[in-house]
């Protein structure tokens, strides 16, 4: 879902679904100060950004606003960094099943991917899952500038060097 | 018991919606808090916080996932929720975690994001109710809060117009509250002639739907008089619980309180309240509310309470004023933060440090309240310089 979409008004929405009896509620996320940040450079630049507590010596990725360590504040202009979009296999695993319990044909690979002192948890592709080693350097793949949204996802996959 | 004050608060306004995450909210509030003290996070022995129910931020297990914004980072952390009461509830919990012994001091952190609930937070109030006998009705909390004012205007022969005081009184104070929502005052007339919601529940008897967070530090008696000259002390605490079969409790009078009043006042030993008590934060996230809960809070006797709302008793600068931070009605209500505004209230104004909105006469003794689950839980503090 793309994050700068909103509805601002909710008279636009109607409540009560006459023909379900159903009050459909459902929770649409602002991503926050630190989010909204974050998440236009992804889509703008193609950048992932961290956030830098030199007094804790700690870059978070993805960038935060403040230190949780220390609640030191970090402002965009002084503690931001473009962290750049490569990283190491922190850790990973072979998704053999679909969610609803049948095999899937290939399985699919899904990393923590360690970036400075954070993770980020996505998709791994161009590599089996026998070939797949903890260790091993991997770099963010993006999707074309004109389909990024502002979400995770304007990453497509990470892949190895 | 050792004694407990309150040496630090702080909030972030109360708006609509905000672009913060419920962490960010979280940090904004605490991290005001701490300034507002000089301390550093270091300084903290361990956390309480509270939100209401996850639905409305949209977090399953939403404490965990704001405990960093907290402060909660590698600290002993708990979280507290019974709905609506969570705010002062908090408080309480966060004094038991220093008048125990067990830590020196306690950041209470409460917050809410209402506005990630599309398109209105009141459709997950429907799962709350017996699922069998009042689902199928699709109950809101409109109705049957409309049910409890009917029943007790009904009681004392109260009008719309008596109601609509109680919201043109604090919606008038919170225009003073640099983290108000509003901005314009209201009539009598503006409310009474507000959109019906549910009769005889109309759209400016009630209190908003609001993002924000809000924090006080408490310490023990010792740390508590070294950070101030001005500690606030906890007096009492109190909470107690009514029925859940909601529509079987007496409409008209919130017995739920009157306990959780009575723990409090007796911890503090208080025992005329309506003479001791300086300033009032009933809970109002409705207008009648407000009146309701200054008669189980034994500051007004029942069914006198528009007599000495009209004749000037609950103004600023009446004997007693009632919610001089504006409460539900006046800054906004995001569930869990709005109760502990309340406590944040009674540190501003105890220490003198209310600016604008100061009430005179340096109050020494002051109570906030909170209500809330399934309409039958509430919480006191009673909180004295």
């Amino acid at each position: 879902m793309a994050i700068l979409e909103r509805i601002t008004r909710n008279i636009d929405n109607r409540y009560w679904d006459p023909g379900t009896k159903a009050f459909p509620v459902k929770n649409r996320y602002t991503a926050g100060v630190a989010g909204q940040w974050f998440f236009e450079e992804l889509k703008e630049n193609g950048k992932i950004y961290g956030s830098r507590c030199e007094d804790c010596a700690v870059t978070y990725v993805p960038a935060r606003i403040y230190c949780e360590r220390c609640f030191k504040r970090l402002e965009k202009e002084k503690d931001w960094l473009d962290v750049g979009t490569e990283g190491e296999i922190h850790s990973f695993t072979a998704v053999h099943r679909t969610k609803t319990g049948e095999e899937k044909e290939e399985p699919s690979l899904v990393a923590a991917v360690k970036i400075a002192d954070g993770l980020l948890i996505h998709r791994l592709a161009g590599v089996k899952p026998e070939q797949v080693e903890i260790g091993m350097k991997v770099k963010a793949e993006f999707k074309p500038k004109d389909e990024r949204q502002g979400g995770i996802e304007d990453i497509k996959h990470f892949k190895p060097l | 018991m050792r004694k407990v004050a309150m040496v630090g608060a702080g909030m972030t306004k109360f708006v609509r919606r905000a672009l913060e995450t419920p962490k960010e909210l979280s940090y904004e509030a605490a991290k005001t808090t701490l300034d507002s003290c000089g301390l550093s996070l270091d300084d903290v022995d361990c956390v309480a916080h509270g939100t209401a129910p996850d639905a409305f931020d949209g977090i399953h297990q939403n404490g965990e996932y704001m405990a960093c914004g907290s402060g909660g980072w590698n600290k002993p952390t708990m979280r507290v929720f019974v709905g609506g009461a969570t705010g002062v509830h908090a408080i309480a919990h966060g004094w038991y975690h220093v008048a125990s012994g067990l830590f020196d001091t306690c950041l209470v952190v409460c917050e809410e994001k209402m506005s990630s609930a599309m398109p209105h937070a009141q459709g997950f109030f429907l799962t709350i109710f017996d699922s069998i006998t009042e689902r199928p009705l699709q109950p809101n909390l409109l109705w049957i809060f409309a049910l409890e004012m009917n029943r007790y205007m009904e009681r004392y022969g109260y009008t719309k117009e008596d109601m609509a005081l109680a919201a043109v009184n604090n919606k008038r104070n919170g225009l003073k509250h640099p983290a108000s929502q509003f901005t314009d005052e209201v009539t009598v007339d503006d409310v009474v002639n507000s959109e019906m919601m549910a009769y005889p529940v109309s759209r400016l008897d009630v209190s908003p739907v609001s993002d924000g967070a809000a924090a006080v530090l408490l310490a023990a008696e010792p740390v508590a008089r070294r950070l101030t000259d001005k500690p606030v002390w906890i007096e009492g605490v109190g909470w107690t619980l009514d029925t859940a079969y909601w529509a079987t409790r007496d409409l008209s009078y919130p017995r739920y309180l009157d306990k959780a009043a009575r723990m409090a006042y007796d911890m503090a030993g208080i025992r005329e309240p309506h003479k001791q008590i300086d300033i009032a934060e009933p809970y109002d996230p409705f207008d009648y509310k407000a009146l309701h809960h200054l008669e189980g809070l034994q500051l007004s006797p029942r069914g006198k309470t528009v007599e000495l709302l009209r004749d000037g008793h609950f103004a600023m600068d009446g004997n007693m004023p009632m919610c001089p931070s504006g409460g539900l009605l006046g800054v906004g209500n995001p569930i869990a933060a709005a109760g502990t505004m309340k406590a944040c209230e009674l540190f501003w104004q105890l220490r003198g440090e209310a600016g604008e909105r100061q009430v005179p006469g340096n109050p020494r003794l002051g109570v906030a309240q909170a209500w809330g689950d399934l309409m039958q839980v509430s919480s006191v503090v009673v909180a004295g310089i």
